[in-house]
């Protein structure tokens, strides 16, 4: 049955997604349920019962003209034509992933070493009383080593997935087991993803903490700092990067047709705001709050203080997003 | 055996839905089925005609559809049955009077060989 069902996808993967062509889809997936569950009580075969079922379902042309659909299907065999559209293969999809992985990895440790670097120079400086070595300038070194090693790996990451450059240039189709593969996978990533983003978050709000703690060892609470925020940084970073991988696939079939809703339910609904400023301070919200936050924090370095700016901004946000986001019902 | 060509058919596949819809409503698979054993399995109407001719028919009130359980105890999924109406009895009227004649005048030009 499923081969049945597969197959009944497949034909129907380029017409338009209306309610005509949904319910046309099932009255056909109906008729050749009825017709093979028949054939199997009869006692034939798995595969004879397939093939029979397949082989009466008729075409799709005759059906198109009386559904008024033969504009739609005529246009859409000639965009095919023109530009056929590259079938995603299970494989493939796995294959993408592994390494959607890879450059997840790559760029986030990329960035936390470019974060950190910063740590060097304030780490090393501090007081060893070691006065064979210049330390300021081991520190200097390691720090351009650092943001050398960083680049080189952000750039790396660049390259990594080169060969998957035509998913975005191409109109690519995945069929509706691998639509559901891709789904499943990015569900059971979402967990995975919501740790990753919390303990990053986390290290990045109490990363001031090390400056009280060592605070009569001068230096190692603002190098350890920078080193939480690298640390942060490279969780969030690398989770939401193979999370977007998932949408990037999710998002291949042409939402128009009935190919696009495989996918339906699993890709949030865009966000309609009530206004062009609505939207601007939603979009701007956090991003600005991360500021105020650090420019309050330097300027003051009363970190034990400022981080009061999260739960409160927080709270506001609710407020923020009930004036500047319709209701999605 | 001789295969019915669907091009010579295709103009009264309407005529035997109706004439299975005149006994009873019925739904997609009961109405092919029983079209392939009146024939005496000669014709098997395949499942994208059959739902053509519903939607076309629908659309011209020849036939009407409602949801409904095939199985009395109400198991089993809900299928769509379709049911006559009167302007389908009186366009199947008009059908079987317009075969009367084909096949009057087509029998004039058959030349029985052995």
């Amino acid at each position: 049955m499923e081969t049945i069902k597969n197959y009944l996808e497949s034909m129907f993967a380029n017409l338009p997604n209306t309610e005509e062509v949904r319910k046309a889809k099932n009255e056909l997936l109906q008729m050749m349920e009825d017709k093979y569950n028949e054939l199997i009580d009869e006692g034939v075969a798995d595969n004879a019962a397939i093939g029979t079922v397949i082989s009466e379902f008729g075409n799709l042309d005759e059906l198109a003209e009386d559904l008024g659909l033969k504009e739609e299907i005529e246009e859409a065999q000639e965009m095919e034509s023109e530009n056929p559209s590259v079938h995603i293969s299970l494989d493939d999809v796995k294959s993408f992933i592994t390494n959607r992985t890879k450059k997840a990895a790559f760029l986030a440790t990329g960035i936390m070493l470019i974060i950190s670097s910063i740590s060097c120079p304030i780490l090393f400086s501090a007081d060893f009383d070691n006065d064979q070595v210049n330390m300021p300038a081991l520190g200097a070194l390691f720090m351009f080593l650092f943001i050398g090693i960083g680049i080189g790996l952000i750039v790396y990451s660049s390259f990594v997935d080169s060969d998957w450059k035509f998913l975005k240039r191409q109109p690519c189709q995945i069929d509706m087991n691998t639509a559901s593969y891709v789904k499943e996978r990015r569900r059971s990533f979402e967990a995975v993803r919501g740790i990753c983003i919390s303990i990053g978050v986390i290290l990045c709000i109490i990363c001031w903490v090390p400056n009280i703690m060592f605070a009569q060892i001068h230096n190692i609470g603002p190098g350890v700092m920078f080193i939480l925020v690298g640390v942060g940084v490279f969780l969030i970073v690398y989770a939401n990067k193979i999370s977007s991988g998932y949408n990037i696939l999710l998002k291949l079939n042409n939402a128009k047709t009935i190919a696009g809703s495989y996918t339906k339910g699993s890709l949030k609904a865009p966000v309609k705001y009530v206004s062009k400023t609505g939207e601007f301070i939603v979009k701007t919200y956090w991003p600005t709050i991360t500021c105020l936050y650090l420019i309050l924090s330097f300027a003051t370095f009363q970190w034990g203080v400022t981080w009061i700016i999260w739960p409160i901004a927080a709270v506001a946000h609710n407020a923020v997003l009930i004036n500047c986001v319709e209701d999605q019902d | 055996m001789v295969e019915i060509s669907s091009d010579v058919i295709r103009g009264y596949n309407d005529t035997m839905i109706l004439y299975i819809l005149s006994n009873e409503p019925s739904y997609g698979y009961n109405i092919s089925k029983q079209i392939k054993a009146i024939s005496e399995e000669k014709y098997s109407i395949k499942e994208t005609t059959l739902y053509s001719a519903f939607t076309r028919m629908e659309k011209n009130g020849y036939i009407e559809s409602f949801v409904a359980n095939p199985d009395p105890e109400g198991n089993g999924k809900k299928r769509t049955y379709y049911q006559i109406t009167e302007n389908g009895k009186n366009y199947y009227k008009a059908k079987c009077d317009e075969w009367e004649v084909t096949k009057d005048v087509i029998q004039k030009f058959i030349h029985k060989v052995d």
